[in-house]
């Protein structure tokens, strides 16, 4: 008992201790280090964080290069599969390009009205600067859902920084180097966004679920029953986690589950867009004077003006909404009496077909009843004067049930 | 079968090559999903270290395997030193195993090899849940860690025959 007891010691001793002639560590102090290192990591500490830093932008480097042959394969091979059916969805993106560009018109209309209303109840506005950014790193990890990009505090990019693929969102900043980032993708398990679905504009928090799609974990007032299949999710802005009014997918309901389908295939991410925001205070042209002699009753017929201003925007933010719901359901409703005019109308064309063979059909019958009695009386013979089977006048005379005297 | 002259540089390159592989995948983070197979992912460091760390192997430094795992981390995004840590401790599993056996047997290490991987794993997921409030699928663990095992012998079959080059 004792021995083996030993020989447990000794192997232990052995396993943690022994150092071959090629070892420079003893694997005792490489764990020792590492419980160290990750003791050191669970604390915010300056040099740590900077060290981290360099290390990030040194190893992302290295990742990117590594990456290169197995990338390049697999882009080689989705790029012979994209042009095995090029054609068609040229085709399908026509159409979709027309539809898009009626949209963009009406986009654009909303946008300059939000911000002119936006610069006359605030004395700043908000200019959006969105930055192209390169994918370096992106390995599709079964635990995190993260990618590298190229751009980092050196290009103002700081921690919360929404990320765009084309329009909609991939995620957000959650570690700044020099010159680059990691971006937490929607589909990561720690991410969260609250988001508003329309139509009902039921407020909801997304969850990623590892994968590729996202869960609706938190309804608001628990309108579960207003959320319908294919529904449009975009970001409600609440917490300023996230800007609001960015699209993010469409609800597909699963059994008792609501998932999101992302707009965004977070595979496919080569190039994505980084907002850095930039608030531009626009100066008022008052006088100084005049202002500190009038302020306090500039201040109050200010504060009521605004007040004012954010009523009458509110109103005209629902009745905007109210319009373009309403739009958007007669239009509908156009759509389905256009489809349902053409099915009557076919229905007619096949009856009014009908009705006319019909009518053919009860004069040949009239024609032949009538050859039965009177082929006698018109049919030419020997003896006697008449006509020809199959003529005109063979037929006129059946009709006229036998021959009239001047005939 | 292949043959190297002892002093070519070949030679040394194809000896460096665990560990030159070993980085390449810690840097190149090969998932191999190339199906797009639910949940499938396998841990290919963990095999390599433990496989060579079993056969003590002299040019697979355990100061490299560290660097690696520090690599790792910064490449998937957990703290620093939580990858260290699990090599490290592969290795440790691994030269306990060979300083206790006497008749080396690949089923027998395969079944430790799941019992390490697991325990690893389970530390993994206890430490990043707990100390640093990460929220991670148990799922994939359980089938990352399923899978790792069951590579293992094809894995351990092929470096046998690296192995065997080297020596001859």
């Amino acid at each position: 008992m004792a021995s083996s007891r030993d020989d447990f010691v000794i192997a232990i001793r052995s396993a943690f201790l022994k150092k071959t002639t090629k070892q420079k560590f003893s694997l005792l102090t490489l764990v020792f280090l590492s419980i160290f290192i990750i003791f050191l990591s669970s604390f915010n500490f300056k040099v740590i964080n900077n060290l981290r830093s360099i290390l990030n932008e040194v190893v992302f480097r290295s990742s990117f290069i590594v990456s290169i042959p197995e990338n390049f394969i697999f882009n080689s091979y989705s790029k012979i599969a994209q042009y095995s059916n090029f054609y068609s969805e040229f085709k399908d993106n026509k159409k979709e390009l027309e539809n898009f560009k009626s949209k963009e018109i009406l986009n654009e209309i909303i946008i300059s009205e939000n911000n002119e209303l936006k610069e006359l109840i605030e004395d700043y506005k908000i200019s959006q600067n969105k930055i192209l950014a390169k994918v370096i790193v992106d390995h599709s990890s079964p635990f995190l859902k993260t990618i590298i990009i190229n751009k980092g505090s050196f290009d103002n990019v700081k921690i919360g920084t929404n990320v765009y693929d084309r329009n909609y969102l991939v995620g957000r900043v959650i570690e700044v180097n020099y010159k680059s980032s990691r971006v937490l993708l929607l589909t990561d398990l720690n991410s969260t966004v609250p988001i508003s679905i329309t139509p009902g504009n039921v407020q909801a928090i997304v969850i990623g679920d590892g994968k590729n799609s996202g869960e609706i974990k938190y309804v608001k007032d628990n309108l579960i029953q207003d959320i319908i299949n294919q529904s449009i999710a975009y970001t409600s802005g609440t917490g300023s986690i996230y800007k609001s009014g960015i699209p993010v997918g469409r609800i597909n309901t699963d059994n008792d589950k609501f998932l999101i389908n992302f707009y965004s295939d977070f595979d496919q991410l080569k190039y994505v867009f980084v907002e850095i925001n930039q608030k531009n205070e626009t100066v008022l042209d008052t006088n100084d004077d005049n202002e500190k002699i009038n302020t306090s009753t500039l201040e109050s017929t200010e504060e009521i003006k605004l007040e004012i201003l954010n009523e009458e925007l509110k109103i005209l933010n629902e009745t905007n909404d109210k319009f373009i719901e309403e739009n958007r359901s007669l239009r509908d409703e156009v759509n389905d009496t256009n489809t349902k005019i053409l099915d009557l109308q076919k229905k007619i064309n096949l009856q009014n077909k009908k009705i006319s063979q019909n009518t053919i059909d009860q004069n040949e019958l009239n024609f032949l009843r009538l050859n039965l009695l009177y082929s006698s009386k018109c049919l030419k013979s020997g003896f006697k004067k008449g006509f020809k089977v199959g003529t005109p006048e063979y037929r006129d005379c059946i009709l006229n049930k036998g021959r009239k005297l001047n005939d | 079968m292949i043959k190297f002259e002892k002093k070519s540089y070949l030679y040394k390159i194809y000896t460096w090559f665990p560990i030159i592989f070993l980085f390449v995948s810690v840097l190149n983070e090969f998932d191999l999903n190339y199906l797009n197979l639910d949940y499938f992912s396998f841990n290919f460091p963990f095999i390599l270290i433990f496989y060579f760390a079993l056969k003590e192997y002299n040019k697979f430094d355990y100061f490299l395997v560290f660097i690696a795992g520090l690599i790792n981390d910064t490449v998937v995004g957990l703290p620093l030193g939580i990858s260290s840590f699990s090599y490290i401790a592969v290795c440790i599993f691994a030269s306990y195993l060979r300083n206790i056996t006497i008749r080396p047997h690949l089923i027998k290490d395969w079944f430790y090899f799941l019992f390490v991987i697991s325990l690893i794993n389970s530390t993994n997921y206890s430490i990043l849940f707990l100390f640093f409030s990460y929220d991670l699928d148990i799922m994939f663990y359980i089938i990352n860690n399923f899978f790792t095992f069951l590579f293992y012998p094809l894995l351990a079959i092929l470096l046998n025959y690296y192995l065997k080059v080297i020596h001859d």
